[in-house]
């Protein structure tokens, strides 16, 4: 993601010792399909299959998990979060 | 005559690699080894502690942390042990 017209976030910075996971743009396409927990500034957490993400940290998930205070409420098939209220999304 | 400054990215980019201690906006903390970062500060961390308003700790592999709330960075940092911290 280079810096043009269309700024989106996630632009590399930091060197690249090992490049795998280094970076946030690396870590992404790194768990990309696998199931990740995605908790939200409220505090409400979301786990679920990763289908994509974007600069943003929008997030698409597919079988979602919806956690409140660390209980299960609410199931749903697809989810799509709004970047600006992702706290954290960490692989599980 | 170059005065040799260190910029606040260089400090974190320095911390790669090592342990670091977040401290959030609102009542929350991480402490993880620092994988990586950007330009907004949005960070990578493994083996994280995530550290809550009412004291409770949970445990994550890696996370991708959103810089959007971060508040303070302490190098090298666990919470607890120092005088007067909560």
């Amino acid at each position: 993601m280079s810096n043009g017209t269309a700024q989106s976030p996630f632009s590399p910075g930091a060197e690249a010792s090992e490049v795998s996971t280094n970076n946030p743009s690396a870590f992404l396409a790194q768990i990309t399909g696998a199931k990740v927990a995605v908790k939200l500034n409220s505090g409400v957490e979301y786990r679920g299959d990763l289908q994509c993400v974007d600069g943003y940290m929008n997030i698409a998930l597919e079988r979602t998990e919806e956690y409140v205070d660390g209980i299960l409420k609410n199931q749903y098939g697809d989810v799509f979060l709004r970047g600006n209220n992702v706290l954290y999304i960490s692989s599980i | 005559m170059a005065t040799s400054q260190l910029l606040p990215l260089e400090l974190v980019d320095k911390c790669v690699g090592s342990r670091i201690w977040v401290v959030m906006k609102a009542d929350r903390e991480f402490s993880g080894t620092l994988l990586g970062f950007d330009d907004f500060v949005n960070m990578v961390l493994e083996d994280v502690t995530e550290y809550d308003n009412l004291g409770n700790q949970t445990h994550l592999d890696k996370i991708l942390l959103n810089g959007n709330n971060i508040c303070m960075l302490i190098p090298g940092g666990e919470p607890g042990g120092e005088v007067g911290s909560e």
